[in-house]
C-alpha cells in the first residue's frame, strides 16, 4: 500500500459504510476534525487505523485518559532532568530545546510528512480539555515558551476523534468538526465484516451466530447490548471449539464472550428455558 | 446558496452557526457533494449536525426544503395530548409531523390514508379504547397503544411493530433529546463543588519547592528535591432523591441531575439514595423504592459521617401526616419517629444539606404546608441550572 491515495476507501481489514467513506473524505478535503461518535465496539478507533493504512500515511494515536491535560498533548518541559543535569555539569544544559518533549499532538505537527492523528475517546478527559485544544486544531500550531519557537505543522495531519457520548462537547469545539455517527451495522454489512475477519467462516455457522446475536440485541431486558467486537470474538471462539451449530439458540456456547453482565446472563436464562 | 435551507434547519431548532454554514458552501465549492442530492443529504448532515439526537430535526428540515412537501395532515397538539398515554408505555412525548411513506403495502394503504385525514378533520374529543376515533388502546386503525394490524400510528411508540406506517418513519427519532436540559450545563455547575486537600492516598507528582530548598540546603547545596502530592477534591457528597408518585413528572430531570453527578468524576465519594415522598427509618437503594432493597437510615449515620455534603431533591409536597404522624409512611416502617423528626436529624448529623425543589413555589406558599416546614428547616432551591449553582455556593461556604 505506498502508493499515495487522496481518498478513503474499505480496506481488507476495515469494512466502512458509504456514508462513513464520504465523511472521512469531507473531513479530509475541507481539513477538518472529524468527530466520530457510536456505540462501543463499532470500530471507532479502528477507523483511524484503516485510514491510515488505506492512505498510506503514519499513524500517531493520542490516547486520552481522566487525567490527560491538553498541554501534554502539545509539550512537556522536563525541568527537573534539567535540574539534574545542571547539577553534575552534563553538557547541553544551557540547551533549552533538548529538554522540550513534543506530545502526541506537537509529533503529528512537527512530522516531516502528513500523518493521521487519532485522538482516542476525548469524552474521557476533563470537562474543558476539548476547549483547551481549540486553538491548536484550528491553527494547526502552538508557541513553546521556553525556546521561543512556534511548532507550526508542516502539513495538516488528518485528525479523527473519538467519543463514547460519556460527556457532553462544548458548543465551540463542536463547530470545528465535522460528525459521523456510526450506526449500529446492519446483518448485511456485519457479515461483511464478520468475513474480513475469518474470510473462511463457515456459512451456517455465521448465519446461526449472526440469528442468536442479532436475537440477544432486541431482548429490551440486556442491560449491556453485545457489540460487533464481541460477535468478532464469539465466532472465533465458536470455530475454535468445533461447537455444532444445531444447538446454538439453545445451548448458547461461550455466551460470556458475548453477554459481559450477571444480570443479562440471568435473563438469557430465563429466555432459553 | 440555499439560504432558505439555513433558515428552516434554524426554524426547527437545530443551532447552526455561520461558521459551519460557510464550511459546507466550502464543501460545495470544491464538489464534494458530487452534484448529487443524496451525496449532498450527507455532507450537509455531516458538517451541520453535531449529534445523533439532532438528526431527525435535520431529517424534517432537509425534507421540507428539498422535497417541498408542506405538512398537510399537521396534527393539532390537542390530539397529540389525548394520544400522549406517556405514562402507560413509558415513553416520551414526540412532537409530530408526518410524510406519507409510499411503502410495505399491506392492507389498502389508500383507504387507510383517507379515512385517515377525514378522522383528522372531523375528530374533536378524546378517545381510548374504542374502535373508530383516532384514539389509544383500541382497535381503531389509527393511534397507538392499540392492536390493530396495519394502521397509521399516531405519536406514542410502538408497542407490537404492526403500524404499516409509524408516520414518516424517521430513522433517528429514537434519539431525540430535545426535553432535557443541557447535561454539561448541570455538570459546570457541580464542579463549583471542590475542596482541595492534600490528605489522600494518591501518588506524589508536584514538586515541592519549599521542601526542596530545605533538603538542598540542609544537604551541602548538593540538589535534593521533594515532591508532594496534587492537591485533590475531598468533597464527599450524598444524594437523597424522592420517587414518589409525585416526582413521575421530573424523571428525566432527576435522571439528568443524577448522571451529571456521575459523570463528575471529581468528587472523593458519591452515594446515592432514594426515598418515597419523605425520610423515615429506611433509604431504598433503587428508584423503585421496593421494600427489602434498602439500608437503614441509622447505618448511613454512622457510615456517612458528617462531611458528607448532602443533597436532597424532592417536591415536598406531602401530606401533613406524612411529615408530622408518627405513622405517617404508608410504605415501610416509620421507626417510631415522625418524618419531621428524621429531617431532624438528617439536619443534626450532616453540617452541609441543601434542597433541592423541581416544582417549588416562587415565593412565600403559606398553603403549601410542607414545603414551607422544610424550607424552614433547610435550604430551598429551584432545580434549575441557576438553582444549583446558588445550591452549590451554599454547599461550600454555608452563606
Amino acid at each position: 500500500m505506498n502508493d499515495k491515495k487522496t481518498t478513503f476507501t474499505s480496506t481488507s481489514q476495515y469494512v466502512a459504510s458509504k456514508e462513513l467513506l464520504a465523511s472521512v473524505n469531507v473531513a479530509v478535503a475541507l481539513q477538518k476534525p472529524l468527530l466520530i461518535k457510536g456505540e462501543p465496539g463499532t470500530g471507532k478507533t479502528m477507523l483511524a487505523q484503516a485510514v491510515a493504512e488505506s492512505l498510506g500515511k503514519k499513524l500517531v494515536i493520542w490516547n486520552i485518559k481522566s487525567t490527560t491535560k491538553a498541554q501534554e498533548g502539545l509539550y512537556v518541559y522536563d525541568t527537573i532532568q534539567r535540574l539534574y543535569d545542571g547539577q553534575f555539569g552534563e553538557e547541553g544544559v544551557d540547551d533549552i530545546a533538548r529538554y522540550i518533549k513534543l506530545g502526541k499532538l506537537g509529533e503529528a505537527f512537527d512530522s516531516d510528512e502528513q500523518v493521521v492523528l487519532l485522538i482516542d475517546e476525548i469524552d474521557k478527559a476533563d470537562l474543558e480539555f476539548p476547549n483547551d485544544l481549540l486553538w491548536e486544531l484550528d491553527q494547526m500550531e502552538f508557541y513553546i515558551h521556553e525556546t521561543k519557537r512556534t511548532v507550526k505543522a508542516k502539513h495538516r495531519p488528518i485528525v479523527i476523534i473519538t467519543s463514547n457520548a460519556e460527556k457532553e462537547l462544548p458548543d465551540a469545539f463542536l463547530r470545528r468538526c465535522i460528525f459521523h455517527y456510526i450506526d449500529f451495522p446492519n446483518a448485511e454489512l456485519m457479515e461483511e465484516i464478520v468475513k474480513t475477519h475469518y474470510p473462511d467462516v463457515e456459512e451456517k455457522l455465521l448465519k446461526d451466530a449472526m440469528d442468536v446475536f442479532y436475537w440477544i440485541r432486541s431482548i429490551k431486558d440486556i442491560r449491556k447490548k453485545p457489540s460487533t467486537s464481541e460477535l468478532i470474538d464469539w465466532i472465533n471462539a465458536l470455530q475454535i471449539g468445533g461447537i455444532p451449530t444445531d444447538r446454538l439458540r439453545e445451548e448458547l456456547p461461550f455466551i460470556g464472550v458475548v453477554v459481559k453482565k450477571d444480570e443479562d446472563l440471568e435473563t438469557l436464562k430465563h429466555r432459553t428455558d | 446558496m440555499f439560504s432558505k435551507f439555513f433558515y428552516t434547519l434554524k426554524a426547527k431548532g437545530l443551532h447552526v452557526t455561520l461558521t459551519e454554514w460557510l464550511t459546507l458552501q466550502e464543501a460545495l465549492s470544491q464538489g464534494l457533494c458530487n452534484s448529487s442530492l443524496t451525496d449532498f443529504y450527507y455532507v450537509a448532515r455531516m458538517i451541520l449536525v453535531k449529534s445523533e439526537t439532532e438528526f431527525d430535526k435535520f431529517d424534517m428540515a432537509f425534507d421540507e426544503v428539498f422535497k417541498g412537501i408542506q405538512s398537510e395532515n399537521e396534527i393539532s397538539k390537542n390530539m397529540l395530548r389525548w394520544l400522549d398515554k406517556s405514562d402507560m408505555i413509558d415513553e416520551q412525548h414526540e412532537e409530530m409531523r408526518h410524510v406519507m411513506n409510499e411503502e410495505q403495502v399491506q392492507i389498502d394503504k389508500e383507504d387507510v390514508e383517507q379515512k385517515f385525514k377525514d378522522r383528522l378533520r372531523d375528530q374533536d374529543s378524546e378517545h381510548n379504547g374504542g374502535s373508530f376515533w383516532i384514539g389509544t388502546m383500541g382497535k381503531t386503525s389509527f393511534g397507538n397503544t392499540g392492536g390493530n394490524m396495519g394502521g397509521i400510528r399516531v405519536g406514542g411508540s410502538t408497542g407490537y411493530q404492526s403500524a404499516f406506517q409509524v408516520i414518516g418513519a424517521r430513522k433517528y427519532r429514537d434519539f431525540r433529546d430535545d426535553r432535557i436540559l443541557d447535561n454539561r450545563q448541570f455538570q459546570v455547575a457541580l464542579r463549583k463543588l471542590r475542596q482541595f486537600s492534600t490528605k489522600l492516598d494518591i501518588p506524589k507528582t508536584e514538586l515541592d519547592i519549599d521542601g526542596t530548598i530545605d533538603k538542598t540546603c540542609n544537604n551541602g547545596g548538593c540538589l535534593q528535591i521533594v515532591m508532594e502530592r496534587p492537591r485533590k477534591n475531598a468533597v464527599k457528597l450524598l444524594l437523597l432523591m424522592d420517587s414518589g408518585g409525585t416526582m413521575i413528572p421530573y424523571s428525566s430531570l432527576l435522571n439528568e441531575l443524577f448522571q451529571s453527578v456521575h459523570k463528575s468524576n471529581h468528587y472523593k465519594d458519591v452515594k446515592t439514595y432514594y426515598f418515597h415522598n419523605c425520610i423515615y427509618s429506611k433509604l431504598y437503594k433503587t428508584p423503585e423504592c421496593e421494600n427489602g432493597d434498602w439500608i437503614d437510615t441509622e447505618w448511613m449515620f454512622r457510615n456517612l459521617d458528617s462531611d458528607y455534603k448532602v443533597i436532597i431533591v424532592g417536591d415536598a409536597a406531602m401530606a401533613p401526616e406524612e411529615l408530622y404522624s408518627t405513622t405517617g409512611n404508608y410504605r415501610g416502617p416509620n421507626g417510631g419517629l415522625s418524618g419531621m423528626e428524621w429531617l431532624q436529624l438528617m439536619k443534626r448529623h450532616y453540617k452541609r444539606i441543601v434542597w433541592l425543589n423541581p416544582k417549588m413555589a416562587p415565593g412565600h406558599a403559606p398553603w403549601r404546608e410542607a414545603e414551607t416546614a422544610i424550607k424552614g428547616m433547610f435550604p430551598m432551591y429551584k432545580l434549575t441550572v441557576n438553582g444549583l449553582n446558588q445550591a452549590m455556593v451554599k454547599l461550600m461556604t454555608n452563606k
